[in-house]
Formats: structure tokens, sequence, C-alpha cells
């Protein structure tokens, strides 16, 4: 009991945190969302995560769990990727300002 | 190398501009005494963003034409007069200069062969009819430069040209251009791994709004 409340802990913060990013990156913030809200139902009902583990040929619902986990995992760092590329995006342009505006003052000076 | 380059845009009576993206080097000096105005990147930026700034100095400074031109030797400035009639003959806002109606030296089969995974990747996903995708060499009229807008800074700009212009609807020509490979511009151009790094910035890109 007490690994399903810190396992829903974890995942409904997953499940937040997904919310906010779905009006910045749709994709992955669905994604994100459909991973955690996977993972909430197999923790409140292993049962069924083993039927789909044996199912899949997993083994364990437990293991299946783990992989959502890790899905989820590498979802948040491709989304971690898409800010440190829109951050550069924005530097790219604050440079290219200060450039131009160099390049300005240096063709009316001379 | 990059003084003859400029040396040659300047004889035949254009403006070069030339991006400095962070050179350790004397390239911007060089340029400058040759004819070129530079513009300096703060930082290194990438080859894409340095296009960008390029075309945007040439619409700030009222250039009616703007032309992307290699600076490694590899075009020549004589043909800068091909794509311009190209553009002006066609009514076209956008001419790009294609090797494979045109000729090239020295073009190793490797290399060939890149290019032409490379324009075929670009006709199934851009729709353009083109020859030649990863070109370098071409010119634009003053309403398609303002129709660019690159936010793939390293490699993968090319084939976001491509897309843009593609997407403004704006006419478009393919123009024969001569490419000269040099060991120079050989050890500067793309390779195997840059294509694949280049397919993944555009599929990351997609990911963003």
């Amino acid at each position: 009991m007490i690994a399903q409340l810190i396992l829903t802990g974890l995942l409904g913060g997953i499940l937040l945190y997904a919310w906010g990013q779905y009006r910045r990156a749709p994709v992955i913030g669905l994604v994100s969302m459909l991973a955690a809200l996977t993972g909430l139902y197999f923790v409140w009902f292993p049962a069924q995560a083993s039927r789909l583990a044996a199912l899949v040929g997993i083994g364990r619902g437990v293991d299946l769990i783990l992989y959502v986990w890790v899905v989820i995992s590498l979802i948040v760092l491709l989304n971690l990727h898409l800010k440190l590329r829109a951050q550069m995006e924005l530097i790219t342009v604050l440079a290219r300002q200060l450039a131009l505006a160099n390049a300005s003052s240096q063709s009316t000076r001379t | 190398m990059i003084g003859r380059v400029i040396a040659d845009v300047r004889r035949r009576g254009f403006s070069a501009v030339l991006v400095d993206d962070g050179s350790a080097d004397a390239t911007p000096e060089i340029a400058e005494r040759a004819g070129a105005v530079v513009v300096r990147h703060p930082v290194n930026l990438g080859q894409g963003a340095a296009l960008q700034t390029g075309i945007e100095f040439g619409l700030r400074n009222g250039a009616e034409f703007v032309v992307t031109f290699d600076a490694d030797g590899q075009h020549r400035a004589a043909e800068i007069e091909t794509l311009i009639d190209a553009l002006t003959e066609s009514r076209s806002d956008f001419a790009l200069g294609s090797r494979f109606l045109g000729a090239t030296v020295n073009l190793p089969l490797s290399r060939r062969l890149l290019l032409k995974a490379a324009t075929w990747f670009t006709r199934v996903t851009s729709g353009l009819r083109v020859t030649d995708a990863h070109n370098g060499f071409r010119a634009m009229t003053r309403r398609g430069a303002s129709r660019i807008r690159l936010r793939q800074n390293r490699m993968a700009h090319a084939s976001e040209f491509l897309e843009q212009i593609a997407r403004s609807g704006l006419p478009y020509v393919e123009a024969p251009v001569t490419i000269e490979y040099s060991e120079y511009s050989l050890a500067k151009g793309q390779k195997l791994s840059d294509a694949l790094s280049i397919l993944l910035d555009l599929s990351v890109q997609r990911l963003q709004r």
C-alpha cells in the first residue's frame, strides 16, 4: 500500500507536469499524460498489469510498470532537449540582433 | 581562400557580406580588406544562423536580390549573374543552383550518392521538383528573402530552406551552376554522419511548435 501511494504521488506529479507541457509541446504532453495514466492504472490494478505483461511476453507486471517508468523518463528527457533548443533559438535571435546593430552602427561611422 | 572569393564577387560589381560566426583566425580582417561588409556574431551559432543573419542584413540594407554563396571556393562568382538572370527571366522569387543541371569538378562518388539521396528525401518531404537539394548557391528576390526564417542553426538549414520555399508558395526555378571540389572544400563539406544528425534535427523540429 505504501509503495502504491508513493508511486501514485510520483505519477501524479508527472501527470501535472505533462499537463503543463501540453500547450508548449502537444505531442510530448499527450504521450506523457497517456504513459502516466497507464502507470497509475497498473499501480492500482497490478493483476491487470500481470495479465497484460503475460500477454505481451514480458513476464511480471512489475516489470511492465518499470518499463512504463523508463518510457516516461525518456519522454521527459526529450522534452528537456526541446526546451534547450527553444532557448538556443532565443539566444540566436538576441545574438543576431546584436550583430546586425553593431554592423549598422559601424557602417554609419565609416 | 576567403580573400580571393570576396575579391571575385566584388570585381563583378556585387556587394559582399561575410558573417563571422565566431572565427578564431584572421578571416574577418581578410574579408574586410577584400571589400566585404563583416557582420560579427558575438558567439558561434552555426552555418544556418549565419545564413539567416546575412539574409536579414541584406534586407535591412535595401538589397534587391540576395545571393547565398559559400566562402570555401567551390562556387564561381561568374555564375551569380546566371542565377539572377534565371530569377528575372522566369519571374521567380528563388533561383536554386543545381550542380546536376550544371557541372561538378572532382566530386567523389560517395558524395554524389549522398547528395542524390538527400535530393530524393527533399523531393518527398517538400514536394519541390529539384535536382539538387543541398546546394548553398542560390539567389532570391527581396520578396523571397523576406519569407525565409531559418531556425535550424546547424547543417539542417538546407532542407529547412527548401521546406520554407515550398510553404511560401512563391515561384522557384533551378539554374545550372558549377561546383568545384577541392581538398579544402571536401574537408568542410557534409558527411554521412552529418546526414544522420540533419535527419534527427529535422525530426525534432517537427515536435516543436
